[in-house]
């Protein structure tokens, strides 16, 4: 088996909140509360979760662009989360994302050609006509027309513009790409187009993706392995085939029969979730799911489960964080 | 100096400025005169601009020449000050008209005349004086009437009570006025532009600590620290505009904090970090840009600001020391009691303030509708 490329360890980032005269700190937003998990090189791991779930925190947190209140990731041995000054600046150039929103992720002043070679010239990467030709080069793999690049952003449509956004992600010849939403906020049409260049440039430039989305059938499409969040925590994680099959966790249980089928024979149960998500400033106590759990007991109110091997399925990377994991029957039946 | 560079929504902007004809037109009137009042040295002057003596071309406006060039002498025997080129013309005028009396009455040809009297060959020297033969410093006392003496063909503005030309005075004032309010203008949002990024990008506790000292020095009130500080230093147009930059730069920096406070969370400025820009880059090139609009907004109406502040201090006499020309000076000596009946001391300033701030509200105004990206908005 291959060694993870990058490896998340107990990864926290918390927000203070500050009150009273002297800005004292009264509370914590737990965003990020000790998230771990291992990305395999060529793989694409996809991170499920509702919205205010941390999964957008944690994407960033990755990319030191929030500073993590704790924990580890390792890339390639070297650690991410605590690299400082030319050590970060080189580690930058190799894990780099695509953002959300292709109408504020680009900067309005710009034409494409300064965006997607501004990478470049920070890292001070070849000659002038060399950045350029590169430049050029991204743009046609993307599938922009070499005669766009003096555009405004304002000129293109919203999945040139995303275009444009992974072009500039792939200047610096990361290995990692995080992509927080990417598609959420085009046309489904869109959508399936950009998809599918990721899953092209992928198989050809060997990246490996973290792919946070909200949408399951999308992730199910582009994932090899997923990771449900909740409320700051990976609940469970596994192949794609594993989560989607044999959902455990409760919560992924109620995720996962939310998805619409459009084969009207077959039946699945629903399960709906009742009540709202709590604050993540006050999470609940022990597992934070089990005010809204159908299989919570008083044991869940107690300690925050470990997240564990699940050894019921056949897939060594399935991961439950449920004390109830071995009780509760298997949700589908193969 | 990439934020000068023209995008998009800048050429928008300058062109839909353009189509507003009142601020456009103010615009170029205020270009023109200023670009004018630049030389106005060529325009209002003591010093001819050429002089044609004996066959040599001279410019004093460039150079100093002693009377003794040509062939002056002061009331006192000096020939070593400067040439007064008033009485130049004045001699060559005469020596022509005396010419032409003698040749009325003499005989022979006109070179026969010049050969037996030699000094009328100075006759055909000539004297080019600017379109305003005074300069703002020099007082004419050829007036039986003590000054200042009402507008005549001499004067198309009168003189002021020390008998020096009104209008030389309001041009030259209108220059002094320029230069400060864009020189203030420079500094100060310069200096405000980068406090507020600074305070906007940084946040924490540089933003709040600044934050309140800006508010504290906000307090302080800038007409008795000028008063204060002029009775203790002789006021100069450096030591003003200092005075005037350390009041002037508050004002924008709320503006460029909340601007940069705003941008930095989009994701253009998040992708810049992410791929390792420093903190430099992303201000000035990605945010700035992007932040410009209250800079240039505003930046008429503190040129107004400006104009006026300045007025108001001369005419209180805590402001350019004498002689400066200045507006607010001759606005003083208009309203001086013994002065009041002479109205073009007061009213010629006050019709060029009013001209001026009207000309850059009318600038500023039009800026403000350009940048507003609520097109079709009226505001009554």
């Amino acid at each position: 088996m291959t060694s993870p490329i990058l490896q998340v360890e107990d990864l926290k980032k918390y927000y203070p909140i500050r009150g009273g005269v002297i800005a004292r700190k009264v509370a914590d937003v737990k965003a990020v509360n000790g998230v771990s998990f291992d990305l395999y090189p060529g793989e694409t791991l996809g991170l499920v979760g509702e919205s205010g779930c941390g999964k957008s925190t944690l994407g960033r947190t990755l990319m030191r662009l929030e500073e993590p209140t704790g924990g580890r990731v390792l890339f390639e041995g070297k650690d991410l989360a605590h690299a400082k000054g030319k050590e970060l600046f080189d580690l930058r150039a190799e894990i780099q994302m695509i953002f959300q929103d292709p109408y504020s992720s680009l900067n309005p002043r710009l034409p494409v050609r300064d965006i997607v070679i501004e990478p470049l010239e920070v890292h001070k990467m070849g000659t002038a006509s060399e950045r350029l030709d590169k430049v050029v080069a991204l743009c046609r793999r993307v599938g922009l027309k070499e005669e766009v690049i003096g555009r405004y952003p304002h000129e293109f449509s919203g999945g040139q513009r995303q275009r444009v956004g992974i072009a500039r992600a792939l200047a610096l010849e990361p290995k990692v790409i995080v992509a927080d939403e990417p598609v959420s906020a085009l046309d489904v049409s869109v959508q399936a187009q950009v998809i599918n260049l990721m899953v092209e440039l992928q198989k050809e430039l060997g990246l490996t993706y973290i792919f946070i989305s909200h949408d399951l059938s999308v992730v199910e499409y582009i994932s090899d392995s997923i990771a449900i969040m909740y409320l700051g925590r990976i609940v469970e994680t596994g192949k794609k085939e594993t989560i989607f099959s044999n959902p455990t966790h409760p919560y992924t249980r109620a995720l996962i029969s939310s998805v619409p089928n459009p084969d009207p024979r077959k039946r699945r149960v629903q399960v709906a979730i009742e009540g709202e998500t709590p604050s993540p400033v006050n999470p609940p106590s022990g597992c934070a799911f089990h005010p809204r759990c159908p299989f919570a007991v008083e044991a869940c109110k107690k300690d925050v489960p470990a997240l564990e091997s699940f050894t019921q399925t056949d897939d060594p990377r399935h991961n439950v964080a449920c004390i109830r994991k071995d009780e509760i029957e298997p949700h589908f039946k193969n | 100096m990439n934020f000068l560079k023209l995008d998009p929504l800048m050429v928008k902007r300058l062109q839909r400025f353009r189509r507003i004809k009142r601020g456009y037109y103010s615009f170029l009137i205020l270009v023109i005169l200023f670009v004018i009042s630049l030389f106005s040295e060529f325009i209002a002057n003591d010093r001819a601009l050429i002089v044609n003596y004996e066959g040599k071309l001279y410019f004093p406006t460039f150079k100093f020449y002693p009377m003794a060039e040509f062939g002056q002498m002061d009331e006192y025997g000096f020939d070593d000050v400067e040439a007064d080129y008033h009485g130049l013309k004045t001699e060559i005028a005469t020596l022509k008209a005396e010419f032409k009396d003698r040749m009325e009455t003499w005989d022979g040809s006109a070179a026969e005349l010049l050969e037996s009297e030699p000094r009328f060959q100075r006759k055909d020297n000539w004297v080019l004086m600017p379109m305003i033969p005074f300069d703002p410093y020099e007082p004419d006392f050829s007036y039986d009437e003590p000054p200042p003496n009402a507008p005549d063909g001499r004067h198309w503005l009168g003189t002021d009570g020390q008998g020096r030309d009104v209008l030389a005075r309001l041009l030259y004032g209108f220059r002094i006025s320029m230069t400060f309010a864009l020189a203030l203008v420079v500094i100060s949002q310069t200096f405000g532009t980068i406090i507020g990024s600074f305070q906007g990008y940084a946040g924490g506790w540089f933003d709040l600590y600044s934050q309140r000292f800006i508010e504290i020095w906000g307090t302080l009130p800038f007409l008795y620290v000028v008063i204060i500080l002029t009775n203790f230093f002789t006021p100069s147009a450096k030591m003003l505009l200092i005075v005037f930059a350390l009041f002037n730069w508050l004002g924008i920096t709320y503006y460029m904090r909340t601007e940069m406070y705003r941008e930095k969370t989009k994701e253009y400025c998040l992708a810049a970090r992410s791929y390792g820009a420093s903190s430099m880059r992303v201000m000035f090139k990605h945010l700035l840009p992007n932040c410009l609009t209250p800079l240039v907004t505003f930046t008429p109406f503190l040129i107004v600001g400006a104009i006026f502040s300045l007025t108001a201090l001369d005419y209180l006499g805590y402001g350019l020391p004498p002689p400066t020309p200045s507006w607010g000076e001759l606005i003083d000596q208009g309203l001086q009691s013994d002065n009041r009946d002479k109205i073009w001391l007061s009213m010629s300033p006050f019709a060029a303030i009013s001209f001026t701030l009207i000309l850059v509200t009318f600038v500023g105004e039009s800026v403000r509708e350009a940048f507003d990206p609520k097109q079709y908005a009226r505001y009554k």
